[in-house]
């Protein structure tokens, strides 16, 4: 050892006692430690890497994983030691135990360490991550409408629209298709406003009127419109109508939200306020209310946060959390935005500015939002179940008296005797008045129909059974998610076990006891629910404890249960899935996504690169609210681009920006910016309204172009970026079904409500198999068909049905064999070929082909077609072998 | 314009819902591979539910001196949580062969064989649950929506066959939790796409029409082709209009490939009883062998094959009653396994192709006690901590055992190799770089193995 050393040595004595002895403690790191060190653990946590592991670093002092001279907090040896499973260093195998007595005994020592720390860049932002700089970024910038180009050809154009791509076209030396026909245009219109076919009589209508714009408005206001719309929305909210998961349990009342976006597109919601209400429309001050005044809209639209995936029996209940929020912020950061944000999880976004901290900034706001299944009545609508069931004659509900005698160890967890124990949140009015005698009674009032819910505060379940002693109407035994009256533990966000009556012992209060198995510690909490008119549910004590049977009962006196005479003119209420703020709080970053290694607290804040100063904003609650401001406010320009571009895409095929999903770095660049920032500044301007901008899209002569190609056009610009004639588009998978039943003249039109059960065939298996539908779908648009994550429609798939598990805004466009075994075989389309056929009955045998070919193809047959088809029923092909020939037709799925 | 056939590989690659469609799938990587491939094709024999790892392949002598005793260490959260009671083996192991692995009674024909499969005891998973499990083991993520490793096989590679599909999984009755989601294709175009055989004489749905429809077919797709003229010169010259019009030709070879694929009459009475095919108890998994093989055969690059259903059993994922559960699964599958790997061996594809073994996790060293604690007809819990599967054929180390799981089979100790190593080593034999894998999705490259995964040098041959 030199003398410099030495000196400094001395010298640090002076300071710190605690190094007494460094020379013989450097000594023994050189011997034992270093090579351990250096053999075992530089491989993944070194400086030298560019990623190392958990952010570790063992080539220099580690002051977060060893803390000198204390063994029991130097996460290190508990690391080595192998005794906490989830935490076992190296992965590789244990190290001797001599070797672990070395590195405890260093760490007694004080850890002493002759090495430099390594120097980690103190980084808020990554290198190359710069805000500044990210702002230049296009998709970043404001958008800003430019005056129209002048063009060369001065009678082409019919909006704007078409002199930003006329002039690009120009420039080129190009020229647009030319127009195309009045069948192809009202074919091309109809599905892509309602997605259904035109009917004869609509062709008939449009040949001989000519009136474009008549058309576009007929359009526009027709209901149909909006299911439409709506399902291109579902793909991008990853709408799903059960969890997926083991057993592909029901989502309540998803079917609402559905409803909620067809009206909301019916209705030409602003989308700016269709925005916010998916984001907070639980908090807004200005609650919409439905067009029949019986419920409020804006609550349903945050239903959205909750389509994901849902695990039934998460063992490691914080990780599922997180991967839920995870997919929360993805598909915010998309459909919204346009942005990869779920990408920074795990490590700066390594192409965006999205530092990991704006990720749990974002998360934040997630992990602050709970979910409630709550009555959405409107102010008036409660008001007036109010009235009428103050006005009803009352009938008492006696429920008696009975001593519990709890054992050692058990807990009364809550008695009824009010509701602010627990913190019981109330909706609704089946339980508006609070418990009575110690019980909380659905019917207490003596009215069967009311309706309510009642949501516990959160606990983290401490025992391992829990007794609840109920009298309820028997429960159907049906799926748990279906039952209407319930008291129902919710574990970690999933409706874990249900508390419902027996049906032994009727009007009497029974003991029902679940083992918690699943649920034990766990984030828990109870929701007593009775959405049923009829029955009811009383609970009188709900017991914590470790015995598997419910605690002695002394009855004292019995309850005396008359059922309630029926008040049907009681007006009904309506229920929904609610977005709420939950404990609201901050999310410390996980450090390389871990939810096990968790760094620096965040404040919730959302994207700072869209955030003019930077500065984190002031927040109060789950942060939702302002999140919602912030999206339509800062963040305003880049919505309306994305939301623009999604709409350009459904109706000329492809976005002005083609990765719609992605307006990042690694996404394309706008094939004509100026179009798409001066359609977005004119939407934003005109107030945001979804039918202004499509009416001037679809009565553009660029979209009255020709599909036909010209082949030096085609050569010029091969993917039609110029949009030098309209594309050939082949339907979505709801279309064709829709249309084949519109065709067959099955179709039922009826809008909105409950999902129809899918129709499942024997190919279809797996747990969670629910009974089947209606092969047909009872006639209803493929948009009412059920979303079964785990049981999605064959025929929906082999077109490119997407899957819900985060944004898609792009389908899949594929040719596939199985389209054609689809077509040629399946037995739903089969049977509306014979049904198209039966249609036909009383129709002259001659105007049959003539007129199947209008209702399919918006065209009478060609000499030719009518020859063959002739051709084919003489020799002995029936009707209904023609209509199914016709539904094979590429033209039946194309559009021109 | 480019030639008719490159479209045709684009259009059918270009997406859908059932699969039936990798014929014309074009390899992603040059050549079909980035290095010398040792396999050609894969065959996953996927025992859906958990086998435990200390009743088969790893012997664990501690848990019978200690049966009865609390485990000396808090186990970590499993799924039913509810016990720590040691529980040793019903079954008696022996050490088989040249290379002297132990295999316990359970599976005395697998074990002739164990000279040509590498046994990996420290397997490791990251999930307890069986979805998110068997999400994991098939597609290295635990949720829903990423493509299956025979998906990203195919992608890779291509497809040998022009009639079949290049993923094929054959099912006797049991879909494993998580749904026909196990065989998605994901992200990746569905021409990738799983497709599931199940057993009889219509293995698929909409492959062919009902019986009733069956006569007018012809006469249907003559119109068709008639009146397809007349669209074609209605439309231009549309490649996707072209596309959909070869697709009913192609759809129509396969519909004769299929009946050719199930006809078992050309096989040996002696292959035949090899496979069991002849016993009740070995019929249906000895049927889905047998096609496995005669799939490899033709081409198909993957094959998967599910867990027989078996009365009153629930897979392999026995809670309660292990002893007989176990019994009667390896009974059902342990004779066709073997015949497998000999009858590949003796045609000579057993070097060309990997046979792997194992289930979404393997099982706890301690009982899941009823609730009156009788230890009795009791069965054990999840346990992706540590556990067995194994490897022939196809390039593997053959006659080896790699890595180990603790005194009471709990955790891997040594050795570790993770779900994402053997996706990582499967692809090396494969002759692909999991790391250059990848296809762009969501603003990444995805891969099979996410951001991790190593090739275990130690298995390879």
């Amino acid at each position: 050892m030199s003398t410099n050393r030495r000196a400094a040595l001395r010298f640090l004595i002076l300071l710190s006692p605690a190094l007494l002895g460094a020379d013989a403690g450097t000594d023994f790191f050189e011997a034992r430690i270093r090579p351990v060190l250096a053999e075992r653990c530089y491989g993944c946590h070194s400086s030298k890497l560019r990623e190392p592991k958990a952010d570790l670093r063992l080539d220099g002092p580690a002051p977060t994983v060893i803390t000198p001279g204390k063994p029991d907090e130097s996460k290190l040896l508990k690391a080595i030691s192998y005794t906490d499973f989830r935490l076992r260093m190296p992965p590789t195998g244990k190290l001797p135990d001599s070797v672990i007595a070395d590195f405890t005994e260093w760490v007694k020592m004080g850890a002493p360490d002759p090495r430099t720390a390594v120097t980690v860049e103190a980084r808020a932002l990554p290198p190359g991550l710069d805000l500044d700089r990210g702002r230049r970024f296009w998709a970043f910038q404001p958008v800003v409408a430019t005056p129209p180009p002048a063009v060369k050809n001065k009678l082409w154009s019919k909006t704007d629209s078409d002199r930003f791509l006329l002039a690009a076209l120009e420039a080129k030396g190009l020229k647009p298709a030319p127009e195309a026909d009045k069948r192809s245009w009202l074919r091309r219109v109809t599905f892509d406003l309602t997605g259904l076919p035109p009917t004869p009589a609509e062709m008939d209508a449009f040949l001989a009127a000519g009136n474009y714009e008549a058309v576009v408005d007929r359009l526009l206001a027709s209901p149909h419109y909006g299911e439409r719309w709506a399902r291109h929305w579902l793909d991008l909210v990853r709408y799903a109508e059960t969890n997926g998961h083991e057993y592909d349990n029901n989502k309540l009342d998803a079917w609402q939200y559905r409803d909620y976006v067809i009206r909301a597109f019916n209705e030409d919601l602003p989308f700016n306020r269709f925005v916010q209400e998916h984001l907070a429309g639980d908090l807004l001050e200005d609650q919409r209310t439905s067009k029949d005044g019986r419920f409020l809209e804006s609550p349903i639209a945050t239903n959205f946060y909750w389509f994901g995936e849902v695990l039934n029996s998460a063992t490691d209940s914080v990780k599922s959390k997180a991967d839920n929020v995870d997919n929360q912020v993805d598909v915010i950061a998309k459909s919204f935005l346009g942005l990869t944000v779920a990408c920074a999880r795990c490590h700066d976004h390594k192409f965006d500015p999205i530092p990991t901290r704006d990720y749990y900034g974002l998360a934040g706001i997630m992990h602050s939002t709970g979910m409630r299944e709550v009555v959405i009545d409107s102010p008036a609508q409660a008001r007036a179940i109010h009235r009428a069931h103050e006005a009803a004659p009352a009938t008492t509900r006696n429920p008696g008296r009975a001593k519990i005698q709890l054992r050692p160890g058990e807990t009364l967890w809550e008695d009824f005797t009010d509701l602010t124990t627990n913190a019981w949140h109330q909706s609704g009015e089946a339980f508006a008045t609070g418990p009575r005698d110690g019980v909380i009674d659905s019917a207490g009032r003596g009215v069967n129909e009311l309706v309510g819910s009642l949501t516990s505060k959160k606990f983290k379940m401490p025992n391992h059974y829990v007794h609840v002693r109920l009298n309820a109407t028997k429960g159907n035994g049906s799926l748990v998610e279906r039952e209407p009256i319930r008291l129902t533990l919710v574990a970690d966000d999933y409706k874990s076990i249900h508390y419902m009556g027996s049906g032994k012992t009727p009007g009497k209060f029974e003991w029902i006891s679940y083992r918690m198995t699943l649920p034990f510690e766990r984030q828990c909490y109870f929701e007593l629910v009775d959405r049923s008119r009829t029955g009811a549910i009383a609970v009188d004590a709900i017991v914590f404890s470790e015995e598997k049977d419910p605690p002695p009962t002394i009855e004292e006196t019995p309850a005396e249960w008359a059922e309630p005479a029926p008040q049907p003119q009681l007006p009904a209420s309506t229920f929904g899935m609610v977005a709420w703020d939950e404990a609201p709080g901050n999310t410390k970053l996980h450090i390389r996504g871990s939810h096990q290694n968790l760094g620096e607290e965040v404040p919730r804040h959302f994207l700072q690169v869209i955030s003019k100063d930077g500065t984190h904003p002031a927040i109060t609650g789950s942060g939702r609210l302002e999140l919602a401001n912030w999206m339509t406010g800062e963040a305003a320009p880049l919505l309306a681009r994305v939301y623009v571009n999604r709409l350009w895409e459904h109706h000329f095929g492809d976005g002005l920006v083609r990765t719609a999903d992605n307006f990042g770095v690694m996404g394309e660049r706008a094939t004509n910016r100026e179009l798409l920032d001066t359609l977005s500044a004119k939407f934003i301007a005109g107030g945001w309204s979804t039918k202004a901008l499509q009416r001037e899209m679809v009565l553009s002569a660029a979209y009255r172009m020709s599909s036909k190609d010209d082949p030096v056009a085609a050569k010029a610009d091969p993917r039609n970026d110029l949009l030098h004639h309209y594309p050939v588009r082949r339907l979505e998978a709801e279309p064709i079904r829709d249309a084949i039943l519109s065709v067959s003249g099955s179709l039922d039109k009826t809008l909105y409500g409950p999902s129809i059960v899918p129709h499942i065939s024997e190919y279809q298996n797996g747990r969670g198999k629910p009974k089947s539908g209606p092969l047909d779908g009872a006639g209803r648009r493929s948009i009412y068909i059920e979303v079964r994550r785990n049981f999605l429609t064959p025929l929906f798939l082999a077109f490119d049905y997407p899957l819900p598990i985060s944004t898609i805004g792009v389908r899949n466009r594929s040719t596939v064999p199985s389209q054609a075994l689809m077509l040629m075989n399946n037995e739903f389309v089969l049977q509306q070929a014979g049904r198209w056929a039966d249609s036909l009955s009383g129709t002259p045998e001659p105007d049959r082909i003539p007129l199947m070919y209008r209702q399919a193809f918006g065209r009478p047959p060609q000499p030719a077609e009518l020859q063959e088809a002739n051709t084919f029923l003489k020799d002995g092909g029936t009707l209904a072998g023609l209509a199914h020939v016709l539904f094979n037709s590429p033209e039946f799925i194309y559009v021109q | 314009m480019s030639s008719r056939r490159s479209f045709l590989t684009r259009a059918a690659n270009g997406f859908g819902g059932l699969a039936l469609m990798q014929m014309l799938a074009e390899a992603a990587t040059k050549n079909g591979t980035h290095h010398p491939a040792k396999a050609k094709a894969v065959i996953f024999l996927f025992m859906d539910g958990g086998p435990s790892q200390m009743d088969t392949f790893d012997p664990k002598p501690r848990l019978r001196l200690d049966h009865g005793k609390k485990l000396p260490f808090k186990p970590p959260t499993t799924v039913f949580n509810i016990s720590d009671q040691v529980f040793g083996s019903p079954f008696d192991f022996k050490q088989y062969g040249q290379s002297g692995a132990t295999v316990s009674e359970l599976f005395p024909h697998v074990a002739t064989c164990v000279d040509d499969i590498a046994i990996i005891r420290s397997m490791v998973a990251d999930h307890s649950e069986h979805t998110a499990a068997n999400y994991f083991i098939h597609s290295g993520s635990g949720f829903q929506g990423r493509p299956s490793m025979g998906s990203w096989i195919n992608y890779g590679l291509g497809s040998e066959s022009d009639n079949l599909p290049g993923f094929i999984v054959l099912e006797s009755g049991l879909i494993p939790p998580g749904g026909l989601d196990c065989f998605s294709s994901g992200f990746l175009p569905a021409s990738y796409q799983g497709t599931v055989f199940r057993k009889g004489e219509h293995p698929i749905a909409d492959l062919t029409p009902p019986a009733s429809e069956a006569a007018a077919q012809q006469k249907k797709l003559a119109l068709l082709g008639k009146l397809n003229k007349g669209a074609v010169a209605r439309f231009g010259e549309v490649s996707e209009i072209d596309a959909t019009i070869q697709n009913y030709e192609l759809a129509f070879r396969m519909q004769s490939a299929v009946p050719e694929l199930l006809d078992f009459s050309k096989e040996s009475e002696a292959t035949k009883e090899l496979y069991g095919l002849n016993d009740k108890m070995t019929e249906e998994f000895g049927r889905e062998c047998l096609l496995a093989r005669r799939l490899v055969e033709k081409g198909v690059r993957f094959v998967e094959l599910l867990t027989p259903a078996r009365p009153g059993l629930d897979r392999w994922d026995q809670h309660s009653g292990l002893a007989n559960g176990h019994r009667i699964n390896a009974q059902s599958t342990d004779k066709p396994i073997a015949a497998l790997l000999k009858d590949l061996k003796q045609r000579g594809m057993l070097d060309q192709t990997l046979v792997v073994w194992g289930g979404e996790f393997g099982r706890t060293p301690c009982a899941q006690l009823p609730d009156n604690g009788n230890m009795t007809n009791v069965g054990r819990d999840h346990n992706p901590f540590g556990f067995t599967m194994w490897m022939a054929g196809g390039g593997t180390k053959p006659g080896i055992v790699h890595g180990a799981t603790d005194d009471f089979g709990y955790f891997a100790v040594e050795n570790k190799v993770h779900v994402h190593d053997l996706h990582a080593t499967m692809l090396h034999l494969l002759g692909m770089d999991h790391k250059r894998l990848t296809y762009r999705y969501s603003g990444r490259d995805m891969r099979l193995t996410d951001v991790a995964g190593n090739v275990v040098t130690e298995l390879l041959a």
